[in-house]
């Protein structure tokens, strides 16, 4: 083989190097372009949402309530009018609308605590908690039933009728306790009770670490 | 003429392959680490040092300097530092592959070893000011920056070779 | 997923690791490209050699392009990469100094340390030169703390700073790589040859 050979050759792998080369930066024009997916994909996102496992049940929040239970947050997705009405101990307020502030947005994204999302009833709490999944943020719950059945098992419990079994009874008489201690009063109390009763719980102060996030530095 | 080839150490690989595997790794950098690669920022880890181990004190009170002091920590120890030394370590290598390892300057004929020295000396003054004042050198802001799209790594490489296209008439005979 | 490191997929116990591999990997392929000979690097302004030109072009189009391509199939997020930052007068005024620095001592501070592995006593002059030159910066800082800190224009990318879709500054900035290795071996045809290490 001559040096001219070679030389085309040569030169034409170059050509086919630099096709390559330009097809592939061309390729970056050409390729369909699709929304950027931030957090969570849509398939893992519909599984979440299916599952019923974001749930607690009053029961165990005002269970955890009145043990001191320090591992969560509570998280009102109402506005401030309604949260200024009433709320749960130790409720913070998000409101909806205003979910993805900076300020509050230490409180949902953060690994240390379980976030509880209510409202009156499920639908804003779900609601929260769907935007706030989506984005990949983890340890959220939502409070099944919201504040209404909140009232009506937790603060205003429904005593059950002579041929219910047992266990009802048993419930009953866990929640008449629980709302004694939110601060309901029964006329069949003594007196003396009644005055160590509505001890009001201490306002909890809530601390959240700042989530670490390393950021790529460089330099040179 | 292949044993000829094999005995010459100055056989280098083609230029394209090896730019191939250069930007593989800048990949891969970014990949691994979210960063760049870079090469000058191990010399200042190093000045930094020697100036804190003579003057402590002095160090300190340096603006400069002191921003690359810590506590708890010695300034060496940093990525930057470890990926120069990585650096030599396949450099040197390679080098034993070829063959290429011996002492010796490299220069024109044309020109002493001296003189050599003298322009090698300089224009590593000048590299080392220049990389300073605009925070990398060519690997670490402009390779690095070209790779992200970062305008500054542009601004960065279009400067360099452009004085260096600009100025290379003066320095001819050192070459040439 | 991507960056690994930042995102806590690799312990961060690897960093120093990794940082020594990725370096052997460069010095490596650094010293394999020739980028130890300073003639070799200096030819690229004298047209007898264009190296540096082929190496450093390739290696920017193929990184930029790839770094695209998988941040399009989302395993590298962008937003999460270091940019360099801007700071216009700095990046030019440094980049001035360094060309010159370039053409007179032959060598880049990343070459120049693949050039101190393989013995080269020019290199380590050249090493030397470069801990004086940030001695002296260091030094002067209160001088050029100006240049250093100001026109600071933030960590911006072309896309920022023009609003260029990114993928078509990819696609002509391969085409200006092809077109430029042309046109290096055309000059490099016309220019007399000069015989180097």
């Amino acid at each position: 083989m001559n040096k001219k050979n070679i030389a085309k050759i040569l030169s034409f792998r170059y050509m086919l190097m630099a096709t390559v080369l330009i097809i592939l930066a061309g390729g970056l024009l050409l390729l369909p372009k699709h929304q950027k997916q931030e957090g969570i994909t849509s398939e893992t996102l519909l599984s979440h949402a299916i599952s019923n496992e974001r749930y607690i049940s009053t029961d165990q929040i005002s269970h955890k309530i009145i043990n001191g239970d320090p591992s969560f947050i509570l998280v009102d997705v109402r506005d401030e009018k309604s949260y200024q009405t009433y709320s749960l101990p130790n409720a913070i307020n998000i409101p909806l609308p205003e979910l993805f502030k900076d300020a509050h947005l230490e409180y949902i994204n953060q690994d240390q605590f379980d976030v509880v999302f209510f409202s009156n009833d499920n639908f804003h709490a779900d609601q929260a908690w769907l935007l706030c999944d989506r984005l990949g943020f983890k340890n959220l719950r939502v409070l099944q039933g919201g504040l209404n059945t909140w009232f009506t098992t937790i603060i205003n419990p429904s005593i059950p009728s002579e041929d219910q079994p047992l266990e009802d009874f048993e419930r009953y008489k866990t929640r008449k306790a629980a709302s004694m201690y939110f601060g309901v009063t029964y006329p069949d109390q003594d007196i003396d009770n009644n005055l160590t009763v509505p001890k009001p719980t201490p306002k909890k102060i809530i601390t959240v670490q700042k989530k670490k996030k390393r950021v790529a530095e460089g330099g040179c | 003429m292949k044993t000829k080839k094999q005995n010459n150490s100055h056989i280098y690989w083609n230029p394209y392959f090896g730019g191939f595997l250069l930007g593989i790794i800048i990949i891969f950098t970014f990949y691994l680490t979210g960063r760049g690669l870079g090469a000058s920022g191990a010399v200042k880890s190093t000045v930094v040092t020697i100036v804190d181990q003579v003057a402590p004190t002095h160090a300190e009170n340096n603006t400069y300097y002191s921003q690359f002091l810590k506590d708890d920590d010695t300034p060496m120890n940093t990525w930057l530092v470890f990926e120069a030394l990585g650096v030599i370590i396949g450099a040197f290598i390679s080098g034993s592959l070829s063959g290429r390892i011996r002492w010796r300057i490299q220069h024109s004929p044309k020109i002493s070893s001296k003189r050599r020295l003298v322009f090698a000396l300089l224009g590593g003054v000048l590299f080392g000011l220049g990389a300073q004042i605009a925070r990398g050198c060519t690997s670490g802001a402009a390779l690095s920056g070209m790779a992200v799209l970062s305008s500054g790594g542009f601004i960065t490489m279009l400067a360099i070779f452009g004085s260096a296209f600009a100025t290379a008439y003066f320095f001819r005979k050192n070459w040439i | 997923m991507g960056p690994l490191l930042p995102n806590g997929f690799i312990p961060f116990e690897w960093d120093s690791i990794i940082a020594i591999i990725i370096g052997i990997a460069f010095g490596f392929v650094l010293e394999s490209s020739g980028f130890s000979s300073s003639r070799k690097l200096a030819g690229v302004f004298y047209g007898y050699d264009f190296a540096v030109l082929k190496v450093f072009f390739t290696a920017a189009a193929v990184s930029v392009i790839g770094i695209y391509y998988m941040d399009y199939l989302g395993y590298l997020d962008i937003t999460q990469l270091y940019i360099h930052p801007t700071y216009l007068w700095g990046a030019i005024i440094g980049g001035v100094i360094m060309g010159v620095g370039f053409v007179a001592g032959g060598f880049c501070p990343g070459t120049s340390l693949c050039a101190v592995a393989i013995g080269k006593l020019d290199a380590w002059v050249y090493v030397f030169g470069i801990m004086i030159g940030v001695f002296l910066f260091s030094e002067l800082f209160p001088l050029f703390e100006p240049i250093y800190d100001g026109y600071f224009l933030g960590n911006i990318t072309l896309i920022d700073s023009f609003g260029w879709n990114p993928y078509w500054i990819i696609f002509i900035f391969a085409i200006i790589a092809v077109v430029s290795f042309v046109i290096a071996d055309i000059i490099r045809k016309r220019v007399k040859k000069v015989f180097y290490e």
